[in-house]
């Protein structure tokens, strides 16, 4: 026993090593955004956050967030519609095509995503479409559905068929079956699927660099200020996104959590 | 049974994936108010003849009758039988209540009506009232079984298919309810058909027993001639512990068995029987040296006692060691054989105990 | 049932074949076009595929392997005993951890490497920490391989994670308990039953680390200061810089086959039904 918690201790505090070692950036960040001064030097001397007030005063940086948003809000709609049926297709019924459709769904997650932006622009251009937001959309779509699909169907695979056949069979029309119950069991993956949707889209550069022509995302924005030199607004814009995503997320997680215990009493 | 009014007619009803016959062209007949069980072993094809009656398989042949109409293309929505499943397939977002009052909800019944009949089915059912806003999740197994079936009776059905609901449950509750479902059987009137692999499980409930094997219909009896006249070695060997020993026909009535030299009688003899097999079950055997005297009768050796609660069996290994013959006799606690392992002992039957099956 | 399972399968992919299949035969047509064209209806011709051989675009090709290679090599270790403690021991603890480390795939990573930059910058939080505490200076670490390395490992974490994860939930403790009642070690219970029945998750969680490793940019531009030049590096040129599209296009089709030949070799070796937890 107490060499298993030996062990336990050093699972743990390795653990959180890595997980500090994840975050640290993002503490850089915040640490940058409070600092007043035009250079970030360490330890901070003149506090202050003027740097935030200049950057929300941006009207540039009100158009970035207004692209961003409805790219992802794009993206996010019609990403769980589609991935919805094809994870229902990936994990709810067996057909004769499952298997490799399986594969399929998977290779543009296993594909290096600067190589896939190119591979778009290239298309986009073939067919003679002018690069925008809408193409950057598009562009995310092809990573992000097969992402939600498989979010969705590990609820998929829990799921029990016998489900929709009782339902049918107590007299449900195939459209009630779906109403009542396929969509209502379901509804926690699609809610944790749209999430990711979201957020994948929000943060996307590699995709978006190539594809959103005159249009501009935050992190596309970001690059291009941090390759040019620095700017306050960098570390400012930084962490808003993190901290909008670590939100989001636990905020989604706190939810999914709520929901579970109402069910159960 | 059979003055009741034939419901529900199934002819030569059959579904075959490729060349594989997983029901083989099967004509049954089933009462009103009839408690029917199709038992077999698994893969023998009574959950997809379940489901075809259920109407959530197609048949490849045949035809599904039902008060004299096909209902072959009827699909499982408007027909009006209704399945408790082997998972219940309880909805989990939903309370006791609204699963119960599901069928009634789809049907457009308004709340109270809903609420009325869902709370007269848990009283049947033996629901505690305040079951009524509780989540299915957080019921126990025999709970959640109940549910299931007041779901099902709730959509008022003119029979009640069963998909094996008690094999996920620990024996005592399941004997519990076994009873249970029997009396609800009696208590409503409907017409009840039920599937398991377990001929005990049947035995307890049903009215009468189709016994399948690899997609046929061995045998449809009842209880008692099931149990007292099997059909052939297959179904005899279902039901439990037997005893079975090759034999053949000679001359004089007897049956000649080569394995232990002796001849048997049998008078039960059925007709144009040449050889096969004799099956005695092991509460039909008895000691003779302390039971008194048999009409056949072999000598072997005790080798091991089981308790089985009220009975005690016995293995009996009759011939050399090696390739010795194994009997199992069965005996009331109250007559158990007092005596130690390894004894000599001579065992026996009548030959009105004997049953003749074919292979 | 069959048609019902294609039917729900279909607009996702009719949208890959648009979105995925069509690019790539795009990507494979301009590659084949002669040199600084932009249109895709010339005649054909393989020139782009000497040109990638007789210039230094093979060197990047090699960085390119190379760093990812040590990527996941080092992920494998480092994330071992994460997954490990995730799968078994962390208990009510696992769901929040699993979050935290999910969060930071949702921010670009280019705005995380750039956090790392104000980490190892002259006078940033870790050099202005030693000094204004114990005086001394050092050079920055900045712009090395070194830190290209760190950036690649600090990306690629969760894809190596996550899936490793899976693979060690997918062990039976019944089978763990078995081997250790039967008289074997800690690390013959490791390499007798953990590591063979995990494998599935363990090698999902290399091949997509090793995938998307060898198409990182942005660490070698924002850490590495191009102290390495990666083969997504000389593709970006070629697109943006040198006004090459069938150059760069070929030098994707190269980048494309080495990796497609890895996925497709060992995803179809997998059951993914087993792996994501069918009942």
């Amino acid at each position: 026993m107490a060499r298993a918690n030996w062990r336990g201790g050093l699972i743990w505090g390795w653990t959180l090593a890595v997980v500090t070692f994840m975050y640290l950036p993002a503490l850089c960040l915040f640490l940058a955004s409070l600092t007043s001064s035009r250079y970030f030097i360490f330890p901070i001397t003149k506090w202050g956050l003027a740097w935030w007030d200049k950057t929300f005063a941006s009207l540039e940086i009100h158009a970035l967030f207004r692209t961003s948003i409805l790219t992802a809000a794009v993206v996010t709609a019609i990403a769980v519609v589609i991935a919805f049926f094809g994870a229902l297709a990936f994990a709810r019924y067996d057909w004769r095509g499952r298997s490799i459709y399986q594969k399929i769904v998977l290779l543009p997650i296993f594909f290096p995503q600067s190589v896939l932006g190119l591979a778009l622009l290239l298309w986009f251009n073939a067919l003679g479409l002018q690069l925008s937001w809408q193409t950057a959309a598009f562009a995310h779509l092809v990573w992000i559905i097969p992402v939600v699909t498989l979010v969705i169907s590990i609820q998929v695979y829990s799921f029990d068929p016998a489900l929709e056949e009782a339902a049918f069979d107590l007299g449900a029309s195939r459209f009630q079956v779906f109403r009542e119950v396929t969509l209502p069991v379901l509804l926690p993956g699609v809610f944790s699927g749209a999430l990711f949707a979201f957020l994948l889209s929000w943060g996307n550069f590699p995709l978006s660099l190539f594809t959103t022509g005159a249009d501009t995302t935050i992190p596309e924005y970001l690059y291009a200020k941090m390759v040019a030199g620095y700017t306050p607004g960098v570390p400012v814009l930084g962490t808003v996104s993190t901290a909008g995503a670590a939100i989001l997320l636990l905020g989604g997680y706190a939810l999914i959590v709520l929901w579970r215990r109402r069910r159960e009493t | 049974m059979t003055t009741r009014p034939v419901l529900l007619e199934l002819r030569g009803l059959g579904k075959s994936f490729g060349a594989l016959a997983a029901v083989d062209r099967i004509d049954l007949a089933i009462a009103e108010g009839e408690f029917f069980t199709i038992v077999g072993p698994s893969g023998s094809g009574k959950t997809t003849l379940l489901r075809m009656l259920a109407g959530m398989e197609q048949p490849t042949a045949g035809d599904i009758v039902l008060r004299g109409l096909r209902i072959n293309d009827v699909p499982a929505n408007r027909r009006p039988t209704c399945m408790v499943f082997q998972s219940l397939a309880l909805f989990p977002h939903r309370t006791v209540g609204e699963n119960i009052e599901f069928a009634l909800k789809i049907k457009g019944v308004a709340p109270a009506t809903r609420k009325i009949r869902a709370l007269e089915l848990m009283r049947l059912l033996r629901l505690p009232e305040d079951y009524y806003p509780k989540s299915v999740t957080k019921c126990s197994g025999g709970e959640r079984q109940r549910v299931a079936l007041a779901r099902a009776l709730a959509y008022d059905p003119e029979i009640l298919f069963f998909d094996e609901p008690l094999s996920a449950i620990d024996y005592k509750l399941r004997k519990t309810l076994e009873k249970e479902l029997k009396d609800i059987h009696r208590e409503t009137g409907k017409t009840f058909v039920y599937i398991t692999h377990s001929l005990e499980e049947a035995m307890v409930m049903s009215d009468r027993i189709g016994v399948m094997r690899a997609g046929v219909m061995v045998q449809v009896g009842t209880p008692n001639e099931i149990y007292t006249a099997p059909r052939d070695r297959f179904v005899s060997e279902f039901i439990g512990d037997v005893n079975i020993m090759p034999v053949r026909r000679v001359e004089g009535g007897r049956l000649r068995s080569d394995a232990f030299a002796t001849d048997f009688t049998a008078p039960r003899m059925p007709e144009g029987f040449a050889a096969g097999h004799l099956v005695v079950r092991p509460e039909s055997l008895r000691f003779v040296t302390r039971d008194g005297e048999a009409e056949n009768v072999l000598a072997g050796r005790l080798y091991n006692e089981y308790a089985l609660g009220s009975r005690i069996q016995y293995q009996v290994r009759v011939g050399a060691p090696e390739g010795a013959h194994v009997f199992i006799v069965e005996k009331l606690r109250q007559q158990a054989y007092a005596g130690a392992l390894d004894d000599e002992v001579r065992i026996g039957w009548d030959g009105r105990d004997s049953i003749l099956v074919g292979d | 049932m069959g048609s019902l399972g294609l039917r729900h399968a279909l607009p996702l992919l009719l949208f890959l074949l648009l979105g995925f299949a069509a690019p790539l035969l795009a990507v494979i047509g301009y590659s084949v076009m002669p040199e600084r064209t932009f249109g895709l209806w010339q005649a054909p011709t393989l020139e782009n595929y000497v040109n990638v051989f007789t210039s230094t675009s093979w060197i990047s090709f090699l960085t390119s392997l190379t760093f990812a290679g040590l990527t996941v090599v080092i992920l494998a270790f480092a994330c071992y005993p994460i997954a490990f403690g995730l799968a078994r021991t962390f208990g009510r603890w696992a769901p929040f951890l699993t979050l935290l480390f999910t969060i930071p795939l949702f921010v670009s990573e280019n705005v995380r490497m750039y956090g790392w930059v104000l980490f190892f910058i002259k006078n940033g939080l870790m050099l202005g920490t030693l000094k204004s505490l114990f005086g001394f200076e050092i050079e920055s670490w900045l712009f090395t391989r070194g830190m290209i390395l760190l950036g690649m490992v600090y990306v690629y974490l969760p894809f190596m994670l996550f899936p490793m994860t899976l693979g060690i939930a997918m062990v039976p403790k019944e089978t763990r308990d078995a081997a250790y009642d039967l008289g074997a070690s800690r690390f013959q219970v490791f390499r007798e039953v953990d590591l063979p029945l995990s494998m599935p998750g363990i090698v999902i969680g290399l091949l997509l680390s090793f995938v998307l490793a060898v198409g990182a940019i942005a660490e070698a531009k924002v850490l590495g200061g191009q102290r390495a030049i990666p083969i997504t590096h000389d593709i970006e040129i070629a697109f943006t810089y040198s006004q090459n599209w069938p150059l760069g296009a070929a030098l994707s089709v190269l980048l494309m086959l080495v990796v497609g030949v890895l996925v497709v070799g060992v995803l179809r070796r997998f059951d993914l039904d087993a792996i994501l937890g069918r009942r």
